[in-house]
């Protein structure tokens, strides 16, 4: 055997194989794995990290947490914000400060941990809230009193105060979501990426980190079954890529870049369908204030007037998104028609000339995808044009999330981030983020200010539009005062999905994994 | 001056050896006066101009910014070449030195180098990449390391070997007898007798250490933008690769052309100056 390689194999051999080889692929190029009817093939754009409700880190962790941890209620599909019972029979608001549940009679936690009871939702709430836990989320339920048990499966959830945002962005999200009380206990207060104790439509039956992650329908799941068999959940942080894989019919679902929407909405592929949706979601470049060289307000100011959001966001969206004046989306109260800050580079330069900030270098941190790093090349070439030299440091989505973390080590050494949140239908779910108990958390341009802190707890409780309006652009206000940051897009949502298949959608395009059906 | 003409018209009897001349001397040329050949600054964006096709304007074409891509290109082999040369003669250099050690030394160090050499052979090229990036960040240096330490393995064991074959040759014996010390050994008698294989081994890795730069940059981990790198271009035009091929197109044909320029003038040398080797 060895003989015959020898004789037949040599370099120059191998590279007219390899040429015959890329010819073929070129005269074949359809000879992708078509999709079996029972397994949807769905793409994420982050690997799983945590598969916690209290502790998750991206919105495709979020999506696999509802499935598989049964929440209270959850989102309707459609173009109208609404929810509907997951684990509950009925819930019912009695009062500004009181909601009733009860749970379904027959849902049980796998790996013999029995069934669901209102002591483990009372255990799942609570813990989200606890100061101990550092939990990210402990906002959504910042108005918690406590959840009252009154039989095995019913209970009252008591609010210590008005709380708006509850039935939006709280009650269904992962934030109510319920785990199993004596298997968090034993895993030591906090999921890991091992799930145990899953009580969803669907169950976890298999991570390959950076490869997929594979849902099975959950046999004892006795209401709504999920519409496929299997959903398998590629993780592929660009979008681009993204698409080259949904056009090889190696996916069924995914989102696009939004910059790819006008070719592909004048082009969809053979057997698809390609759909925009409105954003909620905001993308901004954020400025950390803690930072030595950035502690300055006019140094940040300057950074303000020196970027040229329209062109930034242009370029990198090919113009199919428009330029946003804050994180709340048109739409919602709050929402602004302009900030407080122009693109000014004279303006810019004598900032920086009053500050003493001459032969300033800054490093930009960015997500390792192409329309960041095309919006971070703009960036890139405003602050040159006012003298102020900016290095991209490109990252991928495991190391990115972690960069602001108190946790880590390299949060004061954080200067620009170009970062974008996903968001809920009500604006205290863009405040949150912001106000000083998210500082080293998600807050990572450390902004701390009391005034702001305030507006946002006044705004949770604030049930007339009009004020609340008020209130959530004031609050854009201090954001923008603070210099650190300059507001850029919502972007859009494009999505592109086979006409064999029928998404199950949030208004926003946000998936609802157990709602996909063949179509 | 005959004696640097003998190799080059050898060279250029075989056909496969004068391509690969002119290609790399296509690529040299451009590379040093690009700022002759092209009057875009290749880092300008120019956003309204984006998505050009190739025109008198722009040979090439322009990116998604409304950068000239024929200026990236040209700006884009300077990046190519300098550390396809630089890190190919540190890589020389270190694996010269490293083999020369190893095959002359005591055994005991010479098995301790081998299993050196071994080791970081074993490290696959991308994760090594990975792994280093984390530490270093990315940067032109990083991609530089890895390439040294990619390729400096290969070269200390070929010396290894030929040292090893040579250490016990009557003339360097007889160097011995006369009082040598090891490093004049080494120099004067061993170096000479080994360098030839590989300087034309090294020739023929310059197209992968042009490869591993270009991935490296295509996957966001070697040269930080806005420095044009052909990979990073390859990167650009990927993203909107069905509607402007040509982005793709201005950063894949340079590096094909290098890569067949250097292998093909590679083997040629190998050929003329390694008759036993033809063929292989």
């Amino acid at each position: 055997m060895s003989s015959i390689l020898k004789k037949d194999i040599s370099r120059r051999s191998v590279l007219a194989s390899a040429s015959a080889f890329g010819a073929a692929s070129l005269a074949f190029p359809n000879m992708a794995i078509s999709a079996d009817g029972s397994v949807l093939t769905v793409r994420s754009y982050s690997d799983l990290q945590i598969l916690d409700p209290a502790f998750w880190l991206s919105l495709p962790e979020a999506d696999i947490i509802k499935s598989i941890f049964a929440p209270l209620v959850d989102n309707t599909p459609g173009d109208e914000w609404g929810w509907r019972p997951v684990a509950v029979s009925s819930i019912e608001q009695l009062d500004d400060l009181t909601v009733a549940f009860t749970l379904r009679d027959n849902i049980g936690f796998t790996d013999g941990y029995g069934q669901m009871t209102a002591e483990d939702v009372k255990f799942s709430i609570e813990r989200i809230v606890d100061p101990e836990n550092e939990s990210p989320y402990a906002g959504d339920w910042s108005a918690l009193k406590e959840v009252e048990v009154k039989d095995k499966l019913s209970g009252l959830i008591h609010l210590k105060n008005k709380f708006v945002p509850l039935w939006t962005t709280t009650l269904p999200t992962a934030a109510s979501c319920v785990v199993s009380q004596k298997a968090v206990e034993e895993l030591g207060g906090k999921i890991g990426t091992e799930a145990v104790a899953q009580s969803g439509p669907y169950l976890l039956s298999e991570w390959v980190p950076k490869q997929k992650t594979v849902l099975k329908r959950n046999p004892d799941w006795a209401y709504e079954p999920g519409g496929f068999e299997e959903i398998h959940i590629l993780p592929i942080e660009d979008p681009a890529t993204a698409e080259l894989g949904f056009e090889a019919g190696d996916l069924d679902y995914t989102w696009t870049a939004v910059s790819s929407l006008p070719r592909l909405k004048e082009n969809p592929p053979a057997g698809s369908v390609v759909e925009e949706k409105p954003s909620l979601a905001y993308v901004w470049l954020g400025i950390n204030q803690d930072n030595e060289a950035l502690k300055d307000v006019r140094i940040r100011r300057a950074i303000q007037h020196a970027i040229d959001r329209e062109t930034v966001v242009d370029a990198a969206y090919f113009g199919a998104a428009a330029v946003a004046n804050g994180i709340i989306a048109p739409g919602l109260p709050g929402n602004r028609d302009g900030v407080t800050y122009d693109y000014d580079p004279d303006k810019a330069r004598a900032l920086l000339e009053e500050a003493g900030a001459t032969n300033l270098f800054v490093t930009l941190d960015i997500l390792n995808q192409s329309e960041r790093l095309t919006a971070a090349q703009v960036i890139q070439a405003n602050l040159a044009d006012v003298g102020v030299q900016c290095e991209i440091k490109q990252n991928d989505s495991g190391t990115f999330w972690t960069l602001g973390s108190k946790d880590g080590d390299y949060f004061m050494n954080l200067q620009l981030v170009l970062s974008r949140f996903s968001m809920n239908p009500d604006p205290s779910w863009a405040t949150v983020w912001f106000t000083p108990e998210q500082v080293g958390v998600w807050n990572w341009e450390r902004f701390d200010n009391a005034e702001y802190k305030a507006l946002h707890e006044e705004g949770l409780v604030e049930s007339d539009p009009a004020k609340r309006d008020e209130i959530y652009k004031k609050m854009q206000a201090l954001m923008d005062e603070s210099g650190s940051y300059v507001f850029l897009t919502h972007e859009v949502v494009g999505l592109i999905h086979k006409d064999t298949i029928d998404p199950g959608l949030k208004p926003n395009g946000e998936p609802l994994l157990p709602l996909f059906r063949p179509a | 001056m005959a004696e640097l003409w003998r190799p080059i018209r050898k060279i250029l009897r075989e056909p496969l050896g004068a391509l690969g001349l002119f290609l790399v001397v296509l690529v040299i040329f451009g590379a040093i006066f690009a700022d002759l050949l092209t009057s875009f600054d290749p880092t300008r964006i120019n956003p309204r101009d984006r998505f050009q096709g190739p025109s008198a304007a722009h040979l090439m074409g322009t990116d998604q910014l409304g950068r000239d891509l024929f200026a990236r290109v040209l700006h884009g082999g300077r990046i190519a070449l300098f550390v396809a040369l630089v890190s190919t003669a540190a890589s020389l250099v270190i694996g010269i030195v490293l083999g020369l050690i190893a095959g002359y030394g005591p055994r005991w160090l010479d098995n301790l180098m081998i299993l050196l050499f071994d080791a970081m052979k074993s490290f696959p090229t991308v994760m090594l990449a990975l792994a280093l990036v984390t530490i270093m960040g990315p940067s032109l240096t990083a991609v530089m390391v890895v390439v040294i330490l990619v390729t400096v393995p290969g070269y200390a064991r070929i010396i290894r070997t030929q040292t090893i074959a040579l250490k016990n040759s009557e003339y360097v014996t007889a160097a011995q007898s006369m009082g040598a010390n090891p490093a004049r050994i080494l120099r004067v008698h061993i170096l000479p007798n080994v360098i030839g294989p590989l300087v034309i081994l090294a020739s023929m890795d310059i197209p992968v250490v042009i490869g591993i730069e270009a991935g490296m940059s295509f996957l966001g981990l070697g040269v930080r933008p806005p420095t044009p790198s052909w990979g990073s271009m390859l990167n650009d035009g990927f993203t909107s690769i069905r509607d402007t091929a040509w982005i793709a197109i201005a950063g894949g044909i340079p590096i094909i052309l290098t890569t067949l320029g250097f292998t093909f003038l590679g083997e040629t040398l190998r050929d003329v100056f390694d008759p036993r080797l033809k063929g292989r």
